[in-house]
């Protein structure tokens, strides 16, 4: 060994001496009892890490996994059901600076990839699975796929960072680059068919494929068609910016531009904005260069139908005006929003026009302007950030999202104002920007966001759109303290707290399918029938939903366990172009995109969904439901909803959340004894 | 591992998870002793236990001992510092020999164990108590006019051990006025000693019916840094005067069973001084290092010797032969960060590439401010090496100080 002169061997040589090391930790690894495996595992991520980071390394792990595996590597963790791990969640291991969470991360993708080319067939994860599960970790780890680590990485992670990029360029190299590059794509579009407020990361994600297109040594093969709209509905919407050239060129290029031409450059920028829902900087230079141009192209480069036109044109000077507040480079989402807005028809009421002119002359107070700041930067004044937002959430009222914050009852809150009571929404805003406080009313007793010092969140959320930004820390205090209120009560405090923080319109009637002391399930029967009673066009005299209204459901994970209680809006229940029955939902987490394990996949779009709405069989819905509300001098009338019917509902439901809620009654009398209703 | 019934029932004072580990693979039956915050942990593992809060041996000792004594336990195995005197009174109910309470105190006061060196005839450096920071001027000065030193020379150390902690722990090295000012009060009482140039060594020896049974000579490359197994063939050259010094220190303590861990310096002219001895586990992981080197499992030796029903054949049989059996030479050399402010952990390229090197066990760190040190402390983790050329071995592990592990 210490004569090797020729460098190949000895760098063979290094490699086998350290999978002999790596092989030895495994078998005392595998030896370990249980309680003792813990203590053995990081020498094998030491020495595994050292093996990946050898030329051919992460080969002689590859082809380890199984035995990884069995050694109990994975024993203790999540990443021992490789069935429920969520291909996001991967960029944060991977970029941790934990050499543990790196090598664990590392070592069950290896292993995921031994299983998807067939190497290794898991008890349970299929070879297909686990393919998919890759290209989407390679697609949403591609920065660091093809770019050194950044400043940021290099900092935390060190030499840790070639770990990840020495894996990836593994994966990659297996499983192909043309399958990265495609699964990419289709998971942009996936997420911009929701239409959400928030798409910085959107756009760091088609500023990544965009690199990689303009970058000769990237191979990409036959893949990579779909993204050409979304690079150029960012970077060359029409055929004045094609090759975009700047803002500075672009807006001289304006200057000698014809009514034709310019009516081509609306029209292009227009489409690309309704296409995808992102909105490219330039376009905010074509409006300004517009509003000297009449309201005819104008309206064409907001991309309007009839109605928008309409209430532009009964508007025109507010919208003038707000394309000069609002509509900059920086906030360009903003002309999205404007346009949604106007679409939706929400200015003829008469306080909603009013209060946006308030909004732009709006004195921001100091801690609003800076928290805005710290949140987003210098590019653009706060004031124009927060209309950017105020626009969005009247535009979008169901892209709004909570951020990574368990915030969801204001998120919903937010999202149910702007879509039912839009003024509302406004004095809102404006008491927070302005006036750093909120009161709200809890039974006739006042309640001030300053006066409640904890919230729901532990700390000031700052991933969120603007609006929310300065709004969500004032509700979720008041929230809290609403909850706070009810704590001497026996029962759910949803029960009181919805309708007083939502609205009105938010059902006194409350029904609860869970015993608060005992977490059992209760009164089941009635629960659903009820529900089907108030909600399902078939049993309710085909009465459309009016307002949203606030439920609770039990939210479980791919494996159908159970997570926890989340808050929901119910928008609508109808039938979908396939004749199925179906509630429409907003939910206020960021991709409402989820899989809820047993066959209850959330669909976004493709079943009748508007932008931003969620859908689930009526029936499946209703096994995660837990809470609702109803007007409670209607009727109260139970469905005479078919048995077999409520025992599929009952089915989901105890194989879900309800599996370790069954009180014992229940047990030996319903799933055995279908005749048990009430 | 099935019980055997016709063995001993031990009981382990103190939470040590690679204990337990070789006891639950051994085949005697055994019992945990320790605080409460290990209940949990036991339970979920079907780890037998009984909660005890080791402080200091007062009226309701006799408790604990009577617990383990109804359960039919046959001896209690101290295995950290603190629990040799709760050994020591535990074990003297359990075999009704009172003798082995006082046995145990000597181990927990460095100042009466050096007494009883002395009285036994093995020699031992210049030492006294300290009470105050004025002692400790006296001793450094006196020792310092000893040596015929001259106002404005550089003095030689002294050292300074608090009496009942482990190793390292409270050890620091006194020079001058300003290192006696910085000793807290509550080291005091202490022992101090003289500094002797030389090599110093510990020994591990297992005891059984008065006889050594096995013993291993570790050498330290750097005091609280490295040691490793065994020892270079220079020191190992000494071992038959090592087994006789350890004999007789056997005598001295009237040990009769169990384990001892030693402390020794050779100095220039071959001759041996007695440091400290310990009547538990060393720290510093010379168990996992003999594990590596000899193949068999240091805590099942110790539980091996403790039983008092262990038979002669079986002793035989369990150890292997000193130093013809050894595979390897297995080192390992305790971090401390060498900067003020550290962000993160990162091995540096130079011993990770190292053939030698086999693992570590570092942890990334909490805090970015590194606490001064002041006594030798606690190092942040381990560095394991693995190889065949002692001379390599003692370089390489030497060469580790001058490493950044946190940077």
């Amino acid at each position: 060994m210490t004569g090797d002169t020729d460098d190949k061997p000895a760098a063979a040589g290094k490699l086998e001496l350290l999978l002999e090391r790596l092989d030895e930790a495994i078998s005392v690894l595998a030896r370990a009892r249980s309680f003792a495996k813990p203590g053995k595992m990081q020498r094998v991520f030491e020495t595994a890490r050292r093996v990946l980071l050898q030329e051919g390394g992460c080969g002689a792990l590859e082809a380890r996994a199984r035995h990884l595996e069995e050694a109990g590597i994975f024993e203790g963790s999540d990443w021992a059901s490789p069935q429920i791990l969520i291909p996001s969640l991967s960029t944060h291991s991977l970029q941790s600076p934990v050499e543990d969470t790196v090598m664990v991360e590392a070592l069950s993708e290896l292993r995921l990839l031994a299983v998807a080319l067939g190497d290794y067939r898991h008890p349970l994860i299929s070879q297909e699975q686990a393919h998919h599960y890759l290209t989407q970790v390679l697609a949403i780890n591609l920065t660091m796929l093809f770019t050194p680590p950044s400043e940021a990485e290099r900092e935390t992670q060190g030499r840790l960072a070639q770990v990840s990029r020495r894996l990836l360029r593994h994966l990659a190299d297996r499983i192909g680059f043309e399958h990265i590059i495609d699964k990419l794509i289709e998971e942009i579009w996936r997420v911009l068919q929701q239409r959400p407020i928030q798409v910085d990361s959107v756009k760091q994600m088609v500023t990544q494929i965009a690199v990689c297109q303009a970058n000769p040594n990237i191979e990409l093969g036959g893949s990579g068609q779909g993204g050409e709209r979304l690079v150029s509905s960012l970077y060359g919407p029409s055929l004045g910016c094609r090759e975009d050239p700047g803002l500075e060129v672009y807006r001289e290029r304006l200057q000698r531009m014809d009514r034709g031409a310019l009516q081509g450059e609306a029209t292009g920028f227009a489409r690309a904005m309704h296409d995808t829902g992102l909105v490219s900087p330039y376009h905010p230079v074509l409006l300004h260069h517009l509003l000297d141009h009449g309201d005819h192209l104008l309206a064409e480069a907001l991309g309007l139908s009839a109605t928008g036109r309409d209430c532009m044109l009964c508007y025109n000077e507010l919208v003038r005006e707000l394309v000069r507040t609002a509509v900059l480079p920086p906030t360009a989402q903003a002309v999205y929003g404007l346009a949604l807005m106007l679409e939706r028809g929400i200015l003829y009421q008469p306080p909603v026009a009013p209060a946006i002119w308030r909004q732009i002359n709006l004195p921001l107070s100091e801690w609003s302007r800076e928290h805005l700041l710290a949140a987003y930067g210098h590019d653009a004044p706060p004031e124009a950030r927060l209309l950017e937002g105020v626009l969005c959430m009247l535009g979008l009222p169901l892209g709004v999202g909570q951020g990574n914050n368990p915030t969801c009852q204001s998120a919903r809150a937010l999202s149910m104002w702007a879509y039912n009571d839009p003024d509302y929404l406004l004095q809102m805003v404006a008491w927070a920007a302005r006036d750093d406080e909120i009161v709200m009313h809890f039974e006739g007793q006042p309640i001030s966001s300053q006066d409640s010092v904890l919230g729901v969140a532990k700390e000031l959320p700052m991933d969120l759109d603007p609006l929310s930004l300065l709004v969500v820390p004032h509700l979720d205090r008041i929230y809290a303290e609403m909850g706070r209120r009810c704590v001497a009560r026996e029962g759910d405090p949803h029960r009181w707290v919805n309708p007083e923080f939502h609205g009105w319109w938010a059902g006194r009637g409350f029904s609860i399918n869970v015993d608060v002391e005992t977490g059992q399930l209760v009164d089941l029967d009635r629960f659903l029938r009820h529900f089907y009673a108030c909600y399902h066009p078939y049993y309710n005299g085909n009465q459309p939903l009016i307002h949203p209204q606030p439920a609770g459901i039990a939210f479980t994970d791919s494996a159908a366990r159970f997570i926890g209680w989340h808050a929901i809006t119910i928008l609508r229940t109808a039938l979908d172009p396939q004749d199925v029955m179906r509630v429409y939902f907003f939910n206020p987490n960021n991709d409402s995109a989820q899989d809820w394990g047993d066959g209850v996949v959330v669909s976004t779009s493709g079943r009748g969904e508007r932008y931003g709405e969620a859908s689930l069989p009526f029936e499946q819905f209703a096994s995660r439901l837990y809470i609702y509300h109803y007007d409670p001098l209607e009727g109260g009338e139970l469905a005479s909803v078919s048995d077999e019917e409520l025992e599929r509902v009952k089915a989901y439901l105890y194989r879900s959340w309800g599996a370790d809620r069954i009180p014992a009654t229940d047990l030996q009398a319903s799933p055995a004894n279908p005749n048990d209703s009430h | 591992m099935d019980k055997n019934p016709d063995k001993g029932y031990v009981a382990l004072l103190g939470w040590s998870l690679n204990a337990v580990e070789a006891a639950e693979d051994f085949d005697r039956r055994y019992i945990v002793v320790a605080p409460d915050w290990a209940e949990d942990y036991c339970k979920q593992h079907d780890i037998p236990y009984v909660p005890w809060n080791f402080e200091r041996l007062n009226d309701r000792s006799m408790e604990i001992a009577q617990t383990l004594k109804d359960m039919g336990v046959d001896v209690a195995i101290p295995l950290f510092e603190e629990t040799v005197e709760w050994a020591g009174a535990i074990n003297s109910l359990l075999m009704d020999n009172p003798r082995l309470l006082g046995q145990s105190m000597l181990m927990r006061d460095k100042s009466l164990m050096k007494r009883r060196a002395q009285l036994g005839g093995i020699r031992v450096g210049i030492f006294e108590e300290a009470h105050d920071r004025e002692d400790v001027m006296r001793f450094l000065r006196r020792v310092n006019q000893t040596l015929l030193k001259l106002d404005g020379d550089l003095n030689d150390p002294i050292h300074f051990k608090a009496f009942d902690k482990a190793g390292c722990l409270g050890h620091r090295v006194i020079r001058t006025p300003d290192d006696v000012d910085a000793i807290p009060e509550e080291e005091f009482p202490a022992l101090m000693e003289s500094h002797l140039d030389g090599w110093e060594f510990a020994v591990e020896a297992w005891v059984h019916k008065g006889k050594i049974r096995f013993l291993n000579i570790s050498e330290y490359v750097t005091l609280g840094y490295s040691v490793h197994v065994p020892a270079s063939p220079e020191l190992e050259r000494y071992r038959p005067q090592i087994r006789q010094q350890i004999e007789k220190l056997i005598r001295t303590f009237e040990i009769d069973f169990g384990f001892v861990h030693p402390e020794y310096f050779v100095t220039s002219d071959d001759e041996m001084y007695f440091g400290e001895v310990a009547y538990r586990p060393p720290g510093f992981k010379v168990f996992e290092l003999l594990e590596r080197v000899y193949g068999f499992n240091a805590y099942q030796a110790l539980i091996l010797v403790f039983d008092p029903k262990t038979k002669e054949e079986e002793v035989a049989a369990f150890f292997p032969k000193e130093i013809e059996d050894a595979k390897c030479y297995a080192g390992c050399f305790g971090v401390y960060p060498r900067r003020r402010v550290v962000s993160r952990l990162e091995i540096p390229e130079e011993t990770e590439d190292h053939p030698y090197f086999e693992s570590h066990e570092l942890t990334p760190p909490l805090e970015e401010t590194v606490t001064k040190r002041t006594a030798f402390g606690t190092h942040w983790g381990l560095l394991f090496f693995k190889g065949d050329d002692p001379k390599q071995m003692h370089a390489l592990l030497k060469r580790q100080e001058e490493l950044d592990f946190y940077v």
